[in-house]
């Protein structure tokens, strides 16, 4: 509970750093912010409605404070370009983002689990050297050019056998699910055939040591093949270890899921962060930035806690020698 | 001296890694060739030959402007090198800044880095990107640094349990009590013990900040337009892929096989480095990690 408790307190005084940050980030810009927004050719009173309406006007300081304010109350500002609220954008694009990560996460932990095991356990030479070649070269796909590949493949009217959609959302969203999901299977695919390689190395690794392992030998002794003792204990001991590069992984999906939301032009957050970022909507990125780094913290606090629960050697390091 | 011809010989024994040392050696040997020649210039555009087919003219065609494909990849080659190699050192430098305070027996300065290593390194180097691009507009510096940051974070998390363990054993305490400094056994102690996972680390470290350039640059957030690079190769042939797909393959292609060569290059060394796993290197006498300062 004292863990549970000091990883909280980290993980809230680590969000304010990154809130600081992120704030000065966009004000170290050399030259005037309001300007910047606006563009090269506004008028000087364009200008200056900018800056009064996103109260550019105010001290640095008051802007700060004003603004950590407003997100403590779920008041993420207004975008500059529609003059809508910037929480109710971030919501929808999320609605796009979210399937697309859980989807590629699944399909990275089939790729990932089920290949790194066959690698381990495969008696075969030759199957083994492919499952290493596999985790080798899908690891070192590009994102972009992956998905690329896989349209010239799957799509359809561009692919060579065509099963999926190659470009765009349904503009009605999740009130169609067939056609949103169908949409979302080549980009879930590409983000999941690159983590799942990294994952599969580390399955690999945790699972080969396993293997020689006391414990196995132990279950194998008491009236278990190899493959049942791994499958039943092998990858219990193994969960924890798992666990947290399933949460690293997450992390290093989003550069992946932002390239990949581009390429199939998916309205997701990574899509819409990096139009925001070309329109110059500034206060825009400043909220989504905090949002986003916001949101990769917990999931590390929360990976983190799970690690601690899962392992009960992490509970009392200070017996370990 | 002996030493590095040995570990220079178990790598080109197996051939994973003599692939990834010829994989290497052309990447550095192209960039280095690309400063003084490529074969068609790359400003010399010809709108009357766009999307040209490969021929002996343009070994791999031409692209939208009519520029030569093969040149605009081989000028890429140095682009990709440079940020390769300022990320790794970057990231190096930053890893064993951390990595230094994590065995220092300051108890502030080793909590501090524990504190540091687990609040940022959730964060996804992308992320980190893009707030330097709002300041710093598209350039080279942004992948350099976010790849730096993100991965020297990494890289003391990998590091931290070997080199804790490195810097409470024996032979460090020892070094200590015979008055050594803090440095001494941190050169000499924990650098040796944690020098295998440090290379795979770095190697990775290349690897993904190539990686992180093509998807970056894709963005408009990575290497600036007009700068050529792997990254810009790919993403100006992704907007006509739908009528000229196949030049699309080849910058790909590059960044895959270089990527997984860098890989390799890592995993070679690291078995050829470590006394463990090189017998070669048992038998020549450099057995501890404590010997080897003293062969030096």
């Amino acid at each position: 509970m004292r863990f549970v408790l000091q990883r909280l307190a980290l993980f809230v005084v680590t969000l304010l750093g990154v809130s600081v940050l992120v704030f000065a980030a966009l004000r170290v810009l050399p030259g005037d912010m309001a300007q910047l927004m606006a563009g090269m050719n506004s008028t000087p009173g364009r200008v200056a409605s900018i800056r009064k309406s996103m109260g550019l006007d105010r001290p640095v300081f008051e802007q700060y404070t004003g603004w950590l304010w407003g997100l403590m109350h779920g008041d993420f500002g207004m975008s500059m370009l529609t003059g809508r609220a910037i929480a109710a954008t971030v919501k929808t694009r999320a609605s796009v983002t979210f399937p697309l990560i859980a989807l590629g996460l699944l399909a990275a932990m089939v790729i990932g689990l089920v290949f790194g095991y066959e690698a381990t356990m495969s008696h075969r030479p030759a199957v083994r050297v492919m499952f290493h070649l596999l985790a080798l070269v899908g690891g070192a796909i590009p994102a972009l050019w992956g998905g690329l590949l896989l349209i010239l493949l799957f799509s359809k009217g561009m692919g060579i056998i065509g099963l999926f959609p190659s470009q765009g959302f349904p503009a009605s969203g999740w009130r169609q699910p067939v056609q949103a999901l169908s949409s979302l299977a080549l980009p879930a695919l590409t983000v999941g055939i690159i983590d799942g390689a990294t994952l599969m190395r580390y399955t690999r690794s945790a699972l080969t040591e396993l293997l020689s392992s006391d414990v196995i030998a132990m279950t194998m002794a008491s009236g278990y093949t190899r493959r049942q003792a791994m499958v039943r204990v092998g990858f219990r001991l193994a969960l924890p270890q798992l666990v947290s590069v399933t949460g690293l992984l997450f992390a290093s999906m989003v550069t992946g899921v932002m390239v990949i939301e581009n390429l199939f032009a998916l309205p997701g957050i990574g899509y819409g962060l990096v139009t925001d970022l070309g329109n110059r909507d500034l206060i825009a990125v400043q909220s989504e930035l905090f949002m986003l780094a916001a949101f990769f913290l917990f999931v590390g606090f929360i990976v983190d806690v799970i690690h601690r629960l899962l392992d009960p050697r992490m509970r009392h390091p200070e017996q370990e020698g | 001296m002996r030493k590095t011809r040995i570990v220079a010989r178990s790598v080109w024994k197996t051939a994973e890694g003599r692939f990834s040392v010829v994989v290497l050696g052309i990447w550095i040997a192209v960039s280095l060739l690309s400063l003084v020649w490529t074969p068609c210039s790359l400003w010399s555009t010809d709108g009357y030959d766009t999307w040209a087919s490969p021929s002996t003219r343009h070994w791999l065609g031409t692209d939208g402007t009519g520029a030569d494909v093969f040149s605009w990849l081989m000028a890429g080659s140095r682009t990709d090198l440079v940020i390769a190699v300022l990320a790794t050192m970057f990231s190096a430098a930053l890893g064993f800044l951390l990595i230094g305070m994590t065995a220092s027996r300051s108890n502030v300065f080793s909590n501090m880095s524990v504190v540091l290593i687990d609040a940022l390194i959730s964060i996804p180097t992308i992320l980190i990107a893009l707030v330097l691009a709002v300041p710093l507009g598209a350039s080279v510096a942004v992948v350099v640094i976010a790849c730096g940051i993100g991965h020297g974070l990494n890289l003391a998390r990998v590091c931290r349990p070997q080199a804790l363990l490195a810097a409470r054993s024996g032979h460090a305490k020892s070094a200590l009590s015979a008055g050594a400094g803090g440095r001494y056994v941190l050169l000499h102690h924990v650098l040796p013990n944690i020098l295998p996972t440090l290379i795979v680390q770095l190697s990775l470290s290349a690897g993904t900040a190539v990686l992180a350039e093509s998807g970056l640059t894709y963005l408009g957030v990575g290497v600036p337009s007009g700068v050529p690079s792997w990254g810009h190769s790919l993403a100006t042939s992704v907007k006509f892929v739908d009528v000229f797909p196949i030049t699309v393959i080849w910058p790909g292609l590059l960044v895959t096989v270089v990527v997984v060569a860098l890989n390799m290059f890592g995993d070679c060394l690291r078995n050829a480095v470590d006394p463990v796993s090189n017998a070669m290197l048992r038998k020549n006498g450099a057995v501890g990690a404590s010997e080897e300062g003293k062969s030096r």
